[in-house]
């Protein structure tokens, strides 16, 4: 129990002398996840809006593959972009591999299903009446797109941060393709992963309460969102 | 006044099955207002929406044409008409944006939407309320902004479904004053479902009849309500009618 | 919408103001293993070695087995590891190419203080695994591949005893500090090397000593070796060798020496020859 308080008490002063190098961690983990999230949203919600709005073959199973995808094992993500990153594998001309953007690539990976998913299942819940109104008012196709998404916007978004929450979290694919390199793509978590097996448990702590709050802080940002919406229902 | 009417030929429709439509043709005049009754469910909603080219029939033809010729299925033929849903419709942003949506989808230039959109919006009494949530609104002011966000786009075609329904006399009224107004105006051609027989007779210029899926009778507005042909739509009129 | 677009943007912002100012320093990149860059020697020996050359060393730490893989598929220039045998197979398979003695630690085996199973008295590792199979106690292992688990593996094979799946053996899967966290808890004994004994057990309050060393078969040989440019065109096997032959030299061997613990041991010997 000792052990405990005496850990907090230490991760707390760790906190409030926040050094360099730690805060350059806590950059690089917000930098290499909002540069996933960018990647995961401008190719999943294109993606979420097309399965919500097109009726094609094959669409049932593409969305129950979405969805499967949704609880994809990190780590499975991490070994395959690996293999697939490394010098001797197909895109290993890049040198892509222990860097911050095979890192960002995987989390976009991960990231990407939930996306899509979630922008699927709000742009589905969209009365359809507002299809027809919008096709009424004049819009072409793509206006209709447009609207239908706007329609669905604070469902989007809460997609958009669910999967922001999930790529923060994230360990086992970024230690894989990322090396937990330091000062080059050490992140919070594999910081975390790395003083634990070390045993330095204070700063271990340290980075998972500055996680935690991050974390608490997106999570109020999506309930405003999800209020936001409902208010105007 | 409009240039556009349409005829629609030998419409079918049915869903899962169903029949709602069987065999409707008709010729709406331009510049005219029609208005369409009928028995719950007799299929009115549907045949508007298929005229509006909301939806296709599964057989049949709607086809749009002026005194010398006839309009392809495009985007310009779709922004010639417009459609106003009996509730709902209403995107989740402002009165004012809701009102300048179909203009701002026409690449109307900043100061001519403005300027619209506050004409239409102070005819139908939403200009106070412009910056507030068009879901927030009462249905009959909800109603009146449907009124609005068509009527901006000076329809040569305007679809009415219901347009007063739940509504209470005084909104019932200004609504109606609207529209008389915009035929005035204007002179579109307006084809308008309502429940109000009142309505209808203050409104058409011609009536059209729909039961069970069929055009059933019709005839010039005045006429029709004081001698109409057949036995179901006398009973409808009257009231007298079992279902 | 507005909050929607301001998200949006910070998010934009954020990572384009925060992309890496590429900087015109080289690096190279070494794969070693998890228990030597936690050891925390590569922390003090790298900066002598940029200051020196202007050289920046990446380390990615791993398990010894995907360390010798990483280097068999290119994706380092240089391999730091202590597995002697398979170091020297993956050389002559020509996967590497200069390899060298840089220095060694040694292996221990550890059990509860008050040492039932009589080890203590003993001289061979291999006897005294074998006579802990013939007690009640259990045995925790690595069960990872690291070079520690390799070294476990080869002296059941010289004992004779083929301990997989034996209720008595336990594999955790984790790196050597836990391992021994597991050993305390279950009042077991383990193989671990002395580095992160000493280093970790004050600190973890095992009550656990040292029941045998020096047997030859304990000690750790690390070595050094680049990647085969040949293969791997990209390498940048100029400065990886520049990092090899500092390591062997007379001030990278000091470095070594010079490197000491939280508790002032000194953790490696240099050996290089
Ligand atoms: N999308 C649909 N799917 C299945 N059935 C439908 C659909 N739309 C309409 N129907 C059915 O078609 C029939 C006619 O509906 P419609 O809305 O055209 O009636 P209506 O004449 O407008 O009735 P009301 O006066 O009540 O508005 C009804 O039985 C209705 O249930
Ligand atoms: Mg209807």
């Amino acid at each position: 129990m000792d052990s405990i308080i005496s850990g907090f008490v230490k991760a707390f002063s760790l906190i409030f002398h926040l050094d360099k190098e730690l805060l350059g961690i806590i950059f690089l983990s917000l930098k290499v996840s909002g540069l996933a999230l960018i990647i995961a949203a401008a190719i999943g919600l294109p993606f979420g809006a097309i399965i919500g709005l097109r009726r094609f073959y094959g669409r049932d199973l593409i969305i129950s593959v979405l969805n499967t995808f949704m609880g994809l094992p990190p780590v499975v993500v991490g070994l395959s972009l690996y293999l697939i990153l490394s010098r001797s594998g197909p895109l290993g001309f890049m040198g892509l591999l222990y860097t911050p953007s095979a890192m960002a690539t995987a989390q976009s990976i991960l990231a990407f299903p939930i996306v899509a998913s979630l922008c699927h299942s709000a742009i589905v819940s969209v009365d359809p009446i507002i299809k027809q109104a919008s096709v009424t008012l004049g819009a072409t196709p793509l206006q209709v797109t447009i609207t239908i998404m706007k329609e669905a916007r604070y469902g989007i978004m809460s997609g958009v941060i669910a999967a922001f929450g999930r790529v923060m979290a994230e360990v086992g694919a970024i230690l894989i393709v990322g090396g937990n390199i330091a000062g080059y793509t050490r992140v919070m978590t594999t910081t975390i992963a790395l003083e634990t097996d070390k045993g330095n448990f204070e700063l271990a702590l340290a980075l998972g309460i500055v996680l935690l709050a991050i974390s608490l802080m997106i999570n109020m940002v999506l309930h405003y969102v999800q209020k936001l919406g409902v208010r105007t229902k | 006044m409009s240039e556009l009417g349409l005829t629609i030929k030998e419409i079918k429709k049915s869903y899962n099955g169903k029949v709602v439509l069987n065999d409707c043709s008709f010729v709406f005049d331009r510049g005219k207002t029609h208005v369409i009754i009928g028995p719950n469910g007799s299929g009115k909603s549907t045949l508007l929406r298929i005229s509006a080219l909301l939806e296709y029939p599964d057989e049949g033809k709607v086809i749009y044409h002026d005194d010398y010729k006839t309009f392809e299925d495009n985007v310009e033929l779709y922004r010639r008409i417009t459609l106003v849903f009996p509730k709902g419709g209403l995107f989740n942003i402002t009165v004012f944006k809701n009102a300048a949506y179909g203009l701002k989808l026409r690449r109307i230039n900043k100061g001519e939407v403005e300027k619209k959109v506050e004409d239409a919006l102070r005819d139908v009494g939403l200009w106070e309320k412009r910056n507030q949530n068009a879901l927030t609104l009462s249905t009959g002011e909800g109603q009146r902004l449907a009124l609005a966000r068509a009527m901006v786009l000076n329809p040569d075609v305007l679809f009415l479904d219901e347009p007063t329904a739940s509504l209470d006399p005084r909104n019932t009224s200004i609504i109606e004053e609207i529209i008389s107004n915009i035929k005035r105006r204007y002179m579109p051609t307006i084809i308008m479902v309502t429940h109000n027989m009142f309505q209808a007779q203050r409104l058409a210029d011609s009536v059209i009849f729909v039961y069970e899926g069929q055009i059933v009778d019709g005839g010039p507005g005045n006429k029709f309500f004081e001698n109409p042909t057949d036995e179901r739509a006398y009973k409808f009129i009257t009231g007298q009618m079992v279902y | 919408m507005r909050l929607f677009k301001s998200l949006l943007l910070s998010v934009l912002v954020l990572s384009v103001v925060s992309v890496p100012a590429v900087s015109a320093e080289t690096r190279i990149r070494c794969a070693s293993t998890t228990s030597t860059q936690n050891s925390g020697l590569f922390d003090y020996i790298l900066p002598i070695f940029e200051k020196k050359t202007g050289i920046k060393v990446d380390v990615v730490g791993v398990g010894t087995g995907a360390a010798l893989e990483i280097g068999k598929r290119g994706d380092c220039d240089v391999v730091f590891v202590h597995a002697e045998e398979f170091e020297l197979k993956a050389l002559k398979e020509g996967y590497f190419v200069n390899r060298y003695d840089v220095m060694y630690n040694d292996f221990i085996i550890i059990g509860p203080s008050n040492d039932l199973a009589k080890i203590k008295d003993m001289k061979s590792a291999s006897d005294a695994f074998k006579r802990i199979t013939e007690t009640n106690y259990f045995f925790v292992s690595r069960g990872d591949r690291s070079g520690t688990h390799i070294k476990e593996l080869s002296i059941w094979k010289k004992a004779g005893i083929e301990p997989k799946g034996q209720k008595w053996y336990l594999e955790v899967g984790q790196g050597m500090e836990k391992t021994q966290r597991v050993a305390n808890e279950k009042k077991a004994y383990t193989l671990t090397d002395r580095g992160t004994w000493l280093a970790t057990k004050d600190k973890d309050k095992l009550e656990m000593s040292i029941v045998l060393e020096g047997d030859p078969i304990l000690f750790n040989q690390y070595g050094i070796m680049a990647v085969n440019p040949e293969r791997h065109r990209h390498v940048k096997y100029k400065e990886a060798m520049e990092f090899v032959i500092w390591i062997i030299s007379q001030e990278g061997q000091k470095a070594i020496a010079d490197f000491k613990d939280k508790n002032s041991n000194q953790l490696f010997i240099p050996n290089a020859k």
